[in-house]
């Protein structure tokens, strides 16, 4: 009652009701997601926990570092020298590897990155009496020594060193996963020997004379590597070779070993803006994202109706007759339909027979009344050209009949002009 | 939350302090190395990008601050109740800003797609604080049925356009889409031969029918088998003393006759013809049947059925039958379901108790489909006079007559085979005493409603 008689201005100044919302409040949403937060904050603290119990997976370092405790780190043998007492110095810089090796240490140089200049390298071992060149790059090699060369990978584990080295005899084999070096008659003559061959292919292992004293190069680094290294006779090589001082120096190139005289690569002649600039274009690129792919509101339900196209029954139908190849079966229902249109036309009773109606239309074309049977009735197609020949020849039939008969109405229908005076 | 285009952009505008900075500490620092240019330049462009990141973030966080709230908003709607297919509706939200700022906001109206809103349905609004604004869009629904709308999404932004908040807003609306009766085109010929029928037609015809209308005084051109003697010999001239003038009797057609329309919902209904459903078609027959017999004086009774009442109009007349049809008729839509016909009969029954010309809207395909409606259709022929109408497939007629290649010979096959049950089940229906009446979509409702005007004018109603 008191609502009806309210004036409107009275409605407007109790307000009009602020409309629901769908959409929660961060406050909402973040209480509705409460659980799958706290599920993900647990599973982030768990593995936090994990990380910090047992140490980040992997290890850092570079390959075959002394203290990578990784696959691909040589800890594991460094370790092993330690225990036996070689003095194991881990050498970061060209300088010091070269003093130690005047010192007298044995040096290996595991550069499978390829940072060490190779001119640096040849430097290395006028000065070192014993080196020991881990996975050398070809141009290293090359400066190294003349006539031992690169020679692929190795077939297999490899048995029998084969060489006077004492170090592969005592090993005797070596694992899966070996490198090849060629050595050619040349560096033979000059005292190079080559250990453990496979085969006719090449050495795992090359050794002879430097200008310093002796070079011993290990094709692959499989011997040295924590995960292989105790494997057949790897451990026992990569002792025997880097055991025979009391002091040993472990040189891996880094960065900073890579020759500032030479000319500056691509990267180094790049302006320094164009890496923030690339960075900048991912960042637009995923905020364009955002921006574009924000929906406007949730997406709206239709419901939507029933709807079968009625053509798809006889698509299958004619499918299944086409597929199944019944062709007198198909040819049967132009037939009837035919027959039954021809009824109507010729003026026959109802009860007329198919020969009555074929006999009356070719009567009425005056064609061959055994041929037009045969069209009508008799004949059963042999292949699909004669299918398509007898449909055809019925559709004609059934024309010329109505042409006959009544010769204004097919006129008209055909020509499709109204009005036409008959 | 969401971004605009404006933020992108603000943010590739980075791309000119981040390469300044690069260029200009390169240049500055003087290194003798390239290298060493390059790594000062770097350092100082990498400066500039954070900085200008932070910069774009800060003011964006401060743009979405500033935004009015998109919840305190008050929305009312206001839309015709009922609208008819194919024609436009004013749909119009009024949006009041009930928050203390100014709302910049742009508003999305959460229609169904089939309600056919033209244009964007992206409406820019400024609404102070306390005011109002209207949204007008035009809807032109592509569906007959209930449209609906649930919700309005608000979007607001800052004074940059920067940032902008979001949010739904319930809003609900309901537009009743009515089926288009593209087939009225047709009712004024028909009304016109129902004059005709009727007598009443200014042409000096003389009105057909079965039912004693009056006695009037011979014109010229009166059909002479149509006089009165005994009326004649009754009246006296008053102008001729002793002499008589000859008098005629009229004929009407019946009046008050019933009409029954069951209109089948079920899975035959769902079969589009000539990019038009069964249903619709059936639709558009009822109504252009109706309408004609409720001016030719008939009661019309309508029934939407296939294993349950979808729909019913009862003892209405004139123009408000016609709206309650479309009504009833608007949320109709076909299911995936067997028509139960043997129902039908008694639902017949209870509508009307006299005899009635029964109209049954389905589709006559196939021996195996119509089972349920030969078995049914004696009880009803007994009673009643039964039309049994059904859409033809004009393309299947088509298809009958191509015999080019093999494929086409095949489907000529298939069309032929359908034809021939449709024609079977045709026979049999009017083997049981029932008329058929069969025509593609366009042309059944009149020639339904051509067959209701030659019963009307044959008195078999």
């Amino acid at each position: 009652m008191s609502r009806r008689e309210a004036p409107p201005a009275e409605q407007d100044a109790a307000g009009p009701a602020q409309a629901t919302s769908l959409t929660p409040t961060l406050r909402g949403g973040l209480r509705r997601a409460r659980t799958w937060i706290a599920i993900a904050a647990v599973a982030i603290l768990g593995a936090a926990a994990l990380i910090l119990l047992q140490g980040a997976p992997g290890g850092g370092g570079p390959a075959l570092g002394a203290d990578n405790p990784g696959p691909a780190g040589a800890k594991a043998v460094v370790e092993v020298l330690r225990a036996q007492g070689v003095d194991v110095r881990e050498v970061s810089a060209f300088d010091d590897a070269e003093d130690a090796a005047r010192a007298g240490a044995t040096v290996v140089v595991a550069d499978s990155a390829g940072f060490l200049d190779p001119d640096r390298l040849a430097e290395l071992s006028h000065a070192a009496e014993r080196l020991v060149v881990v996975e050398p790059g070809f141009a290293s090699l090359s400066a190294l020594v003349d006539g031992v060369r690169l020679a692929g990978a190795a077939s297999g584990a490899i048995e029998g060193a084969d060489c006077r080295l004492p170090a592969a005899e005592r090993a005797g084999t070596l694992s899966d996963g070996q490198r090849l070096l060629r050595v050619d008659d040349e560096a033979q003559a000059e005292g190079w020997q080559g250990c453990f061959p496979d085969g006719e292919f090449g050495v795992a292992v090359a050794e002879g004379p430097s200008e310093g004293g002796r070079v011993a190069i290990v094709a692959a680094a499989t011997a040295f590597a924590n995960d292989t290294v105790d494997e057949a006779g790897n451990a026992a090589l990569a002792l025997g070779l880097l055991g025979q001082t009391a002091e040993l120096a472990w040189y891996v190139p880094g960065i900073e070993d890579v020759d500032a005289s030479t000319a500056p690569t691509l990267g180094e002649l790049t302006p320094g803006w164009v890496t923030p600039t690339i960075l900048l274009a991912i960042v637009l690129v995923v905020v364009a994202a955002v921006w574009r792919g924000r929906r406007f509101g949730p997406l709206v339900a239709e419901d939507l109706v029933v709807d079968v196209p009625v053509a798809e029954t006889r698509e299958g139908r004619a499918r299944l007759y086409e597929r199944s190849a019944v062709r007198t079966h198909a040819l049967d229902q132009l037939r009837i339909g035919a027959l039954g249109r021809l009824t109507g036309v010729l003026k026959l009773p109802r009860s007329a027979d198919a020969r009555e109606i074929a006999l009356a239309a070719a009567l009425a074309t005056g064609r061959d009344p055994y041929a037009t049977e045969r069209l009508l009735v008799g004949e059963e197609p042999a292949d699909d050209r004669r299918l398509v020949e007898l449909a055809a020849g019925i559709h004609e039939l059934e024309a010329e009949v109505r042409r006959t008969l009544r010769p204004d109405a097919d006129l008209t229908q055909t020509t499709e002009r109204p009005g036409r005076p008959s | 939350m969401t971004i605009s285009g404006r933020f992108v952009l603000l943010l590739a505008l980075g791309v000119v302090p981040v390469v300044a900075a690069g260029v200009l500490a390169s240049a500055a620092s003087g290194a003798p190395f390239p290298a060493d240019a390059a790594a000062a330049g770097a350092q100082a462009a990498w400066l500039a990008l954070l900085a200008w990141a932070a910069l774009s973030i800060g003011l964006g966080a401060i743009d979405l601050s500033l935004a009015a709230s998109p919840r305190r908003i008050a929305l009312q709607r206001e839309l015709p109740a009922r609208v008819r297919l194919g024609e436009p509706a004013d749909s119009q939200l009024i949006v009041q800003n009930l928050g203390p700022r100014l709302l910049r906001a742009v508003v999305r109206d959460g229609w169904q797609p089939s309600a056919g809103v033209t244009g964007a349905n992206r409406t820019r609004l400024r609404i102070p604080a306390g005011e109002r604004r209207r949204v007008a869009l035009v809807l032109v629904p592509r569906r007959r049925g209930d449209r609906r709308v649930e919700q309005v999404t608000v979007r607001s932004a800052g004074p940059l356009g920067l940032w902008s908040r979001q949010a739904t807003l319930a809003a609900p609306g309901v537009l009743r889409v009515l089926p288009p009766f593209a087939s009225r085109v047709h009712l004024p010929s028909r009304l016109t031969r129902l004059r005709e029928l009727d007598g009443r037609t200014p042409l000096l015809i003389r009105g057909q029918g079965t039912e004693f209308d009056s006695i009037r005084e011979y014109v010229r051109g009166d059909d002479v088998r149509s006089i009165d003697w005994r009326a004649t010999a009754r009246r006296t001239d008053p102008d001729a003393p002793g002499g008589t003038r000859l008098m005629v009797r009229t004929w009407r057609p019946e009046r008050d006759r019933r009409i029954v329309i069951v209109t089948d919902t079920s899975r035959t209904a769902a079969a589009r013809i000539a990019d038009e459903p069964r249903l619709d078609t059936a639709f558009e027959a009822s109504l252009l049947l109706s309408a004609l017999a409720s001016h030719a004086g008939d009661r019309i009774d309508w029934l939407a059925w296939d294993r349950r009442v979808r729909g019913r109009v009862h003892g209405a007349n004139g123009a408000e039958l016609l709206a309650r049809l479309v009504d009833a008729m608007a949320t109709i839509d076909p299911e995936l379901i067997e028509a139960d016909w043997s129902a039908v009969p008694a639902h017949v029954r209870r509508l009307t108790s006299r005899r009635a010309l029964v109209v049954i809207l389905t589709g006559v395909d196939s021996p195996a489909n119509a089972a349920g409606l030969l078995a049914m259709l004696p009880q009803l022929t007994a009673r009643h006079l039964v039309i049994v109408a059904s859409v033809a497939d004009p393309e299947a007629v088509a298809a009958s007559t191509r015999t080019n290649d093999l494929d086409e010979v095949y489907h000529a096959a298939a069309a032929e085979r359908g034809l021939l049950d449709g024609a079977r089940v045709e026979a049999a229906i009017r083997r049981l005493g029932a008329e058929t009446v069969s025509a593609p979509p366009h042309e059944l409702p009149p020639a339904l409603a051509d067959r209701y005007l030659a019963l009307k004018a044959a008195g078999r109603l």
